[in-house]
């Protein structure tokens, strides 16, 4: 497959075929943020977040599943791509119950970390949040729903890496849910395996490991700016 | 797809299969559909996501009649909340509630493709069109 040539932020840059617009940025050093997108996956599309403006398209386009064409002028960073992924941002955070204070991944979140990074505050949006009581039965694995932003990483890893496929989407609208079996709570002798790679990559505290006190905590400590 | 294909237990063919299942015993019973589950070679959690996200397919007990009221856009620009409002207080639940006499369950649906006839709804298989408040109670007495 041969490369072909296209404008990113007003920089010609040469691509091979078949790549999306995300990993050609990424490979170009320009950090488009994500929040359903697992590298080596297939791309899911849920967040939007990755949406960059491709001229001469009526609408934003998703950058983890649309592939690079010829001549293809983006941008990756416009005012109109800023203000979307805010709004976005605002949306999920919207939904999250105001909790981080007493969170566990409070330090690692993901969430967080896109909404400090996009400078996003309290958001505008009022709207009726979702409370599921905490399902902390079984030993290898912490649900609390309540928490959970719907990216759909936990479904895409557990079908893709582990093969297994606990999860799933029910429900419609904003009453989606990501559902275990027939809508139970993960019991305390379910065949989930302790394999952590859902755990591992819940961008929100949804997802954690069983945990006493005083254990340290896991991942990067979060700065906020300003 | 013919009803044949329907047959042919393939993970392809969830929501066949559990319309089959819903036409034959009613209600899908969450034993209803672990044996689907087992019989079409899909996790149990597939099943149940596809049969709650459709409205037509239903994973609790029902009322005798079912009303579903069209609550999208076209519908809601043309007063659909007052209807729904109008139902709500004469049968005295909510939507996604069965009346206590079992004689009707009330859900919200998204569009029933009779946007024409906004706001509208459907009881059972009869189409009821141009809704208005005070439509409400005639309808509903024809249904016991």
């Amino acid at each position: 497959m041969g490369n072909i040539s296209l404008t990113l932020n007003g920089t010609p840059v040469s691509a091979p075929q078949g790549m999306t617009i995300l990993e050609v940025a990424r490979e170009n050093g320009i950090d488009i943020p994500t929040m359903c997108y697992l590298k080596d996956l297939a791309p899911v599309g849920a967040c939007r977040l990755c949406v960059v403006e491709v001229e001469g398209s009526r609408t934003l386009v998703g950058s983890c599943h649309t592939p690079v064409t010829p001549g293809m002028v983006i941008q990756t960073h416009s005012p109109k791509v800023l203000e979307v992924r805010r709004v976005l941002i605002e949306l999920m955070m919207a939904s999250h119950p105001d909790t981080c204070i007493v969170c566990e991944a409070a330090n690692c979140c993901e969430l967080r970390l896109r909404a400090t990074d996009l400078e996003v505050g309290m958001p505008r949006f009022r709207t009726r949040m979702h409370y599921f009581p905490v399902e902390d039965e079984n030993p290898s694995i912490i649900r609390d729903m309540s928490k959970c932003i719907l990216c759909r990483r936990c479904v895409a890893a557990c079908d893709n890496i582990e093969g297994k496929k606990m999860f799933s989407l029910a429900y419609r609208g904003f009453e989606t849910k990501v559902i275990y079996d027939l809508d139970k709570p993960i019991g305390s002798n379910e065949t989930c395996r302790d394999c952590k790679t859902c755990i591992t990559l819940c961008p929100t505290g949804a997802l954690r490991l069983p945990m006493k006190f005083g254990q340290e905590k896991k991942g990067p400590v979060l700065y906020v700016k300003g | 797809m013919t009803k044949k294909a329907a047959r042919v237990k393939t993970p392809d063919n969830i929501l066949m299969a559990l319309q089959e299942a819903q036409a034959r015993s009613g209600p899908l019973t969450p034993e209803v559909m672990a044996g689907l589950a087992a019989s079409l070679g899909v996790p149990s959690n597939d099943v149940y996501g596809v049969a709650s996200f459709y409205s037509f397919l239903s994973i609790r007990p029902l009322g005798r009649n079912v009303i579903r009221v069209c609550q999208s856009l076209p519908c809601h620009l043309k007063e659909g909340q007052a209807v729904i409002d109008a139902i709500r207080k004469a049968l005295g639940v909510g939507p996604g509630r069965t009346t206590e006499d079992s004689r009707f369950t009330f859900e919200l649906v998204n569009c029933i493709g009779l946007c024409d006839g906004a706001p509208a709804m459907l009881i059972n298989h009869d189409v009821h069109t141009d809704l208005t408040p005070g439509k409400i109670a005639g309808i509903l007495q024809k249904y016991k």
